[in-house]
């Protein structure tokens, strides 16, 4: 057994290498190559894969496209080398999100908004305020009396640091209630929306603000209440839970995700990333992905697109000067 | 001797490190705040240290010239490495440092250059063909 | 009874022919990439993902591949700790404690055979667990709060007072530095950055593995530099290539109390393999430290850390499938995978995809009698390694390092970096303080601290929040207890001493 076992497994290695190789080809040539500022994983990791998966399917470019990881000061690292290195790069595709126009907001970047051409978002997940089954909040209402009446009786949470985007957009459904002073909420760092979930569920924490893909099974299995959805309309999958804009809070808080290449491409290579991108997002291969992943289709690109980064580069630059995270 | 140096060096590092801290100052976040933490590490550190310094343990024994001699050897072949694996490409960078490891490690000149060029084509093939992490096969310098 | 008809569906999943072809790669690959330095189970599992998409694998194949790699790399890891003195991944490094010191002695067979039992030993414990108690746990686990990991932390350093090295005080400054070390980067509840001197590069702070690589297998180097070639090459010698039973089933109670610390670390997220490996040592040092054996080659402290972080990487499976919550790197790259194959892990994955959920349990069963299987009679290759002249093998094995590292992260900055992390762990080495604890510290200590400042966040500034719940207070008295016995078996052995003389 145990020899034959052995030389099974070489066998299963062997084949699997030989194709491998052959998939793995094509990267000699130059091919496209889109960077994930970030470990394997995880929200940007998805976005190349995913894109780089279906571009090559869909016959939009020639080959594969190379996924690389670089990670490092939440996409800092990359930014800095595609500004200093490759930012005539043609062939060369990042993935950005949210995340990434809060840092630059915030100048936790080496160079600011225009170092780059914003190409594009493909779909977003969306922002939603959850508190446990057993809560005392049954509304929106209920929980903005609560924080207007002593901030300090609630502790919040998300998976991002204070001043990050789970944050920020609770700061933003507060202030629209009328909470003056955004610094007496109480806000606690984990490292993902599911495990402030669960902390929520054994009782540790009040309020949860995060994405709602990560948490969606919670939902379902009745775990936990959303309060409020942070889109303009109600979620296809979750048409029930009602948008905080219906509840009179006029605030939405998507995490989209979508990419960006060198400042210095042609308006030519641009415009042709933005028109692959376009019939990307019209497949029903990216369709469906998107979903999957617990997004929400939504497209904007080219000149829109840039010109919707640079005002939410703003409204994020103001929030956090009223917070006090930047001068 | 050497341990009480240590301490020093220790006790000096973990002051700095203590000190920094003091500058992390977040005007918003959390109740604690980045600061507080490294004070509780550094000062325990410091503590350690200057006991070390005091009442030293041990004892060291390094390595005399020739011995250490090698040693710098080695380690300036791995920093040669590291600043040329991109401008000369995986497999002539690597076969490089394969070889001088080994003549470091007093093996027979011809046989550590061969066991660096097929420890490195064979590696390559491993990483870049095999595992799909793409690692370049000529550098900088040759256009790739 | 419901459960052994799960169990029967799993199997009937688990055996078809591409399930079953997957297994087999996957354990081999694992334990070729778990025995290279540098690369550990979250690159094994990384470096896959891209082949599961490239083949069009669905949810159940692709986490039967990436399982068995998680389980391969947890075996190969041992391999060069014990052969090399150099961990292939951080949950090995328990393992070089007393697995170095045995192939010293010429025991390398042995070693190598009780780490691949102990192994076998602990994932079995684990997945038996995870097949009967999975939701139940879960559940528990939700109860742990900030406070009560950071007591868990605080146990955890606690208990490696008792570690190795003569002079505690060493010890001790060893955790301190990594704790140091830990705080580099940008931190997470303020997106302050933190000890980066400005540098960019070290925004996502000091990856461990590419510091454990530095630490001991550029020091080895230094070591061995340090020695004429006569030195070198008679300082081991083989006894025997073919293990002794009796030594490698001597061990059978280190075995089993290793594999249920571990177990109970690694159910708890966040906690994981490494703390499963530590804690199970040093429990079983303090219960069967007779004569001072642990650390000079005794086997049970390499059978107790082997079947801890087996069993804690099983029990990590618990917190990730049933509430999505990643108890290590490595689960967590596979939840990332699996979010992407639309398989959403959490309270309702058990009741919606079964078939998943049983085929990857019955899996992880036949993967660890695959791995026995395989791994045992390699045993007689690996220890061939050791009759490769030093000059061959360590350049390869530190060219190996290199490249694992610069292939994952693409920047030569990881190469400086564990470089001078080589030249700290020589000197340390030299001033007889040990590493354990650093690499320890550096694993734990981002996760200690921001417990501490959850905890404190939550109960606005009262630390009171930090003994307020029966399990923290439950923590903190087995904390004393075990210093208390430290004490007392250390007193005990210096009257023993001195009645003897």
């Amino acid at each position: 057994m145990g020899v034959s076992s052995f030389i099974s497994a070489k066998l299963a290695a062997v084949t699997t290498v030989t194709m491998l190789s052959l998939s793995a080809a094509p990267h000699m040539a130059h091919a496209d190559e889109c960077i994930a500022p970030s470990n394997p994983g995880g929200g940007w990791d998805f976005t190349c894969r995913t894109i780089g998966r279906i571009l090559s399917e869909l016959d939009l470019v020639d080959g594969n496209v190379q996924i690389t990881n670089m990670p490092g000061g939440v996409g800092a690292v990359t930014y800095a080398m595609v500004d200093a290195e490759r930012s005539d790069d043609e062939g060369l595709i990042v993935a950005t999100s949210t995340v990434g126009v809060t840092q630059i907001a915030q100048g936790r970047y080496p160079s600011g908004i225009d170092t780059m051409r914003y190409l594009g978002m493909l779909g977003a997940d969306v922002g939603v305020i959850a508190v446990a089954a057993d809560s005392e909040y049954e509304t929106l209402a209920e929980l903005n009396e609560a924080m207007v009446a002593d901030a300090s009786s609630v502790v919040t949470a998300g998976s991002s640091g204070a001043g990050g985007w789970d944050h920020i957009r609770l700061l933003m459904v507060a202030r629209e209630a009328g909470l003056e002073d955004l610094t007496a909420l109480r806000w606690v760092q984990f490292d993902g929306g599911t495990d402030a979930v669960t902390q929520m569920m054994g009782g540790q924490l009040d309020v949860v603000s995060t994405d709602l893909g990560e948490i969606a099974g919670f939902v379902e299995s009745g775990d936990i209440r959303i309060l409020a959805a942070l889109s303009t309309d109600p979620i296809p999958a979750f048409p029930e839970i009602p948008t905080a804009i219906s509840q009179g809070i006029d605030v939405t808080g998507y995490n989209w995700r979508g990419l960006y290449t060198g400042g210095n491409v042609s308006d030519e290579a641009y415009n042709a990333w933005v028109e692959k991108l376009e019939t990307l997002y019209n497949s029903d291969e990216w369709q469906t992905a998107a979903v999957e992943f617990g997004l929400v289709p939504i497209w904007i690109g080219g000149a829109e697109f840039e010109a919707y980064v640079r005002e939410q580069e703003q409204v994020m630059a103001g929030i956090s000067r009223d917070i006090g995270i930047i001068e | 001797m050497s341990i009480r140096l240590a301490g020093v060096a220790i006790f000096l590092v973990a002051a700095l490190y203590a000190w920094t801290a003091q500058d992390y100052t977040a005007s918003f976040g959390d109740v604690l705040g980045p600061s507080v933490f490294p004070v509780m590490v550094g000062i325990p550190a410091m503590a350690l240290a200057l006991s070390l310094v005091v009442f030293p343990g041990g004892s060291v024994s390094w390595p005399s010239g020739p011995r250490l001699l090698r040693q710098a050897m080695a380690l300036a072949a791995l920093i040669a490495y590291a600043l040329l694996l991109e401008p000369l490409g995986f497999p002539l960078a690597t076969a490089a440092v394969i070889a001088a490891v080994a003549m470091v490690l007093d093996g027979p000149a011809i046989k550590s250059v061969l066991i660096g060029i097929a420890g490195s084509l064979s590696l390559w093939v491993l990483f870049d063909q095999l595992l799909g992490l793409p690692i370049d096969f000529l550098g900088t310098l040759f256009g790739g | 009874m419901e459960i052994l008809t799960s169990l029967g569906l799993g199997f009937s999943v688990a055996v078809q022919p591409l399930h079953l072809a997957l297994l087999l790669f996957g354990c081999f690959a694992g334990t070729l990439i778990g025995a290279m330095p540098g690369l550990g189970p979250v690159n094994g599992v990384a470096i896959l993902i891209p082949l599961t998409f490239a083949f069009g694998f669905d949810a159940t194949a692709s986490l039967i591949l990436l399982s068995a790699v998680y389980f391969g790399c947890m075996y190969g890891g041992r391999i060069s700790s014990i052969l090399l003195n150099i961990p292939g991944d951080e949950p090995a490094v328990m393992t070089t404690l007393d697995g170095y010191p045995m192939a010293q002695k010429g025991q390398a067979a042995n070693a190598l055979a009780i780490s691949g039992v102990a192994s076998f030993v602990g994932a079995t414990v684990a997945i038996v667990g995870l097949t009967l108690f999975a939701p139940l746990l879960a559940r528990a686990a939700i109860y742990f709060g900030p406070a009560d990991y950071f007591a868990l932390y605080v146990m955890a350093f606690a208990t490696i007072g008792g570690l190795a090295g003569v002079d505690p005080r060493k010890t001790l400054l060893s955790a301190l530095i990594g704790l140091m070390i830990a705080t580099i980067g940008l931190d997470p509840a303020t997106g302050i950055p933190r000890y980066t001197g400005g540098s960019f590069d070290l925004y996502d702070g000091i990856d461990p593995i590419v510091a454990l690589v530095g630490l001991f297998a550029i020091s080895e180097l230094m070591f061995l530099l340090e020695k004429t070639i006569k030195d070198r090459d008679t300082a081991i010698k083989l006894d025997t290539w073919i293990p002794d039973l009796k030594v490698v089933f001597g061990t059978g109670w280190a075995t089993v109390r290793g594999s249920v610390v571990g177990f109970v670390a690694g159910v708890l997220p966040g906690a994981g393999a490494s703390l499963g490996a530590v804690m199970s040592y040093s429990i079983e040092k303090q219960v069967s430290n007779k004569n001072g054996s642990f650390g000079k080659g005794d086997p049970k402290g390499v059978a107790a850390p082997e079947a801890g972080n087996n069993s804690a990487s099983a029990g990590a499976l618990i917190p990730m499938l049933s509430l999505g919550v990643p108890g290590s790197g490595t689960t967590a790259v596979m939840l990332a995978m699996l979010i992407s194959l639309n398989v959403q892990p959490g309270p309702l994955l058990f009741e919606r995809q079964p078939d998943l959920v049983w085929g990857l349990v019955a899996s992880l069963y036949m993967a660890n009698v695959m791995l026995l299987v395989l791994n045992l009679p390699l045993i007689g290759l690996f220890t061939r390694l050791m009759a490769v002249p030093t000059w061959a093998l360590m350049p390869l094995v530190v060219a190996i390092s290199f490249i694992g590292v610069y292939s994952i992260s693409n920047s030569t900055f990881d190469l400086y970096i564990m470089i001078a992390f080589g030249v700290l762990g020589y000197v340390l080495r030299k001033l007889d303080i040990t590493l354990v604890p650093l690499v320890l510290g550096l694993l734990l200590g981002a996760d200690m601290e921001n417990n501490l400042r959850r905890a404190l966040s939550i109960s606005g500034g009262d630390y009171g929040v930090l003994i307020a719940s029966w399990i923290s207070i439950a923590l903190y008295i087995a904390t004393a207890a075990f210093l208390a016995l430290s004490v007392w078996l250390a007193l005990r052995d210096k009257k023993r001493a001195a009645d003897a003389s």
